[in-house]
């Protein structure tokens, strides 16, 4: 187990920098989640974490020591991929021993620590199977037992849900974060799905355009966000933006408003709008509406409501939780 | 319909046109010299397997097939080792002037072997190695190695980048990656290499009759030229001969067919 510093870490691909100036303090056992949209640097910086890319400015530390120049295997991490990557022409078995069989330990030594893992991932009855002879959910679970059973200092872990289906992603997520707190080593996961960011994190870093937006436990962000963009990114529904007149009238740039913090009633509220789409979720209903002079607003209900579309509705935000941004779109605190 | 049965007959003339020779050689060689005066086309009626004994004792195709053996199953698998281990650096490996290794394989696929004959002969000449084994073996893999690099290359370029990674982090030195994880997947470049290589090797008559003088040296392919003078023609022992340079090769297509397919069409689609 360790944890790790990144000082000032860059990476660039000849003049184009992709990364910048990023500080991070990951503390031994954490779970971390690098969150952002596609090609905001979150992969590359885990595979600069991992030593798969090369670190073009700055300093890695991993369990205080400088990891810069140490190949992926002085690092003493394990990483676990998008697509599995699972050795097609080995069992089971062999794709989660192959580390340890690199290290030259003893056969019987191999086939416990394997046992050990195959037990906790309930894969024992594969292990002889290749892995062309398994699903997409057992294969993700080997290519996370190849990575315990090494016990490494540090779990990496790049979108490793996101080759699943819904009902299998859930189910993964969870054996993931038990896994975690079993396990209590250092794990860093990445996704653009911010629901696996919310659910598995200790602290989420929000990463946008090769920067650090913001780092915070997931309530954290939820509650205060620090950019327009971190408060757009968290958060399912995402948080409805207004501009005009609703905004100017509190002196903001940007009015933000999740859309579970409205009230609605049908004959008096603030804003009134008429309903143009309904999701009914069941726990959930879902208004899609177009609020005269504040434009296209979400709203999350809680339970089932009747409304339909072309009704009129009146709505009226939760004033503890309206969130007002400046014309950068960093917020203005109440 | 139509099309199908036009195709299927474009492709019966195509299978006549390539088999007739082969038929005709064989029947050729299994005839006593007396039906010789039938027309080519007629099967033998006494079959007879004269020829080939006297071919293989008294034409000295005994030695010849040795030779080939020898040099082309060394062709083989030396082949696989070098293209495989330049192609996997190629493909996984970044290092200074790789750009310009790469130009130069591709201009060794440019330069044909005709033109580069006499330059070959002085080296290896040079090197004390005509004569033998080694000097063939040699010029072999150099004329050739730049062809199976290209297809090497082709088929690593198939192989997810992620696996490399992958036993990376496992703590895989580049040897192991290309030796337990990259190989093992790369059945059908390895036996497509191997029975392109041999065949070549086995067929090559250029190189041989350049480098390989002495009698005691000499490859099946020619060998089969002591059938031929300038006046005359032994039509048994030439036939027989190809035969017997025939077999081996025919032999490890029909086994290794499939998998040779697959190696020659890898990388051509995704």
């Amino acid at each position: 187990m360790a944890g790790l510093e990144l000082k000032n870490l860059s990476k660039a691909y000849g003049q184009t920098e992709v990364l910048h100036d990023i500080n991070l303090s990951i503390a031994d056992g954490e779970f971390i989640v690098f969150v952002g949209p596609s090609g905001c640097g979150k992969s590359t910086l885990l595979r600069m974490i991992a030593g798969l890319e090369e670190i073009t400015g700055g300093e890695l530390m991993i369990g205080g020591t400088r990891a810069n120049e140490l190949s992926p295997k002085q690092r003493d991490i394990a990483m676990v991929f998008q697509s599995y990557a699972l050795y097609p022409q080995m069992t089971v078995a062999e794709n989660m021993g192959f580390s340890l069989s690199l290290e030259r330990k003893s056969k019987a030594e191999i086939a416990a620590k394997v046992q050990e893992a195959a037990d906790a991932l309930q894969l024992g009855p594969y292990l002889d199977r290749k892995p062309g002879q398994l699903s997409g959910g057992q294969r993700q679970r080997v290519a996370i037992g190849r990575a315990i059973v090494r016990k490494p200092k540090v779990f990496l872990l790049d979108e490793p849900l996101s080759n699943l289906d819904a009902a299998l992603r859930s189910e993964t997520r969870v054996e993931i974060s038990e896994l975690h707190q079993r396990m209590e080593t250092t794990m860093i996961y990445v996704t653009h799905d911010q629901v696996e960011a919310m659910t598995m994190a200790d602290r989420i870093v929000v990463l946008n355009g090769g920067y650090i937006e913001q780092v915070g436990s997931p309530m954290d962000l939820y509650n205060n966000p620090a950019s327009e963009f971190v408060a757009g990114f968290i958060g399912s529904p995402k948080m409805n933006f207004i501009k005009g007149a609703p905004a100017d009238a509190v002196g903001a740039t940007t009015l933000g408003v999740r859309p579970e913090h409205f009230e609605m009633n049908p004959s008096e509220g603030a804003w009134q709008g008429k309903v143009t789409l309904v999701e009914r979720l069941g726990h959930d209903t879902v208004l899609y509406v177009n609020v005269e002079g504040a434009g296209p607003v979400t709203v999350n209900l809680s339970g089932q409501h009747s409304q339909n579309v072309g009704d009129t509705v009146h709505l009226k935000p939760d004033a503890h939780f309206i969130h007002k941004f400046d014309h950068e779109g960093r917020p203005i605190s109440v | 319909m139509a099309n199908r049965w036009v195709l299927l007959f474009v492709l019966g003339v195509i299978a006549v046109l390539m088999a007739a020779p082969l038929v005709l050689t064989l029947f050729t060689s299994l005839k006593p010299t007396t039906e010789l005066v039938n027309p080519a086309w007629y099967p033998p009626i006494d079959l007879t397997f004269e020829h080939y004994i006297r071919v293989w004792t008294e034409g000295g195709f005994s030695r010849y097939f040795v030779n080939t053996l020898i040099i082309s199953v060394v062709d083989a698998i030396v082949m696989i080792l070098i293209a495989s281990l330049a192609a996997y650096a190629m493909v996984f490996m970044q290092f200074p002037g790789k750009m310009l290794l790469q130009l130069l394989f591709v201009l060794g696929l440019m330069i044909p072997v005709t033109a580069v004959v006499l330059p070959l002969f002085q080296i290896v000449r040079s090197f004390g190695l005509l004569n033998t084994h080694l000097g063939v073996i040699f010029a072999d893999l150099a004329l050739a190695v730049s062809v199976f690099v290209f297809m090497f290359t082709s088929y690593f370029a198939g192989v997810p980048k992620a696996l490399h990674e992958a036993a990376r982090i496992d703590g895989a030195t580049e040897f192991q990656i290309y030796r337990r994880v990259v190989m093992p997947i790369a059945t059908p470049a390895v036996v497509t290499t191997a029975l392109l290589e041999f065949l070549w090797s086995w067929n090559d008559l250029l190189l041989r009759l350049l480098l390989m003088t002495r009698d005691e040296m000499r490859t099946l392919s020619v060998g089969l030229l002591n059938f031929q003078g300038t006046m005359t023609r032994d039509v048994t022992g030439l036939s027989s001969g190809t035969v017997i340079m025939a077999i081996p090769v025919v032999l490890l297509f029909l086994v290794f067919q499939r998998s040779f397919v697959r190696g020659m069409t890898a990388g051509a689609v995704k």
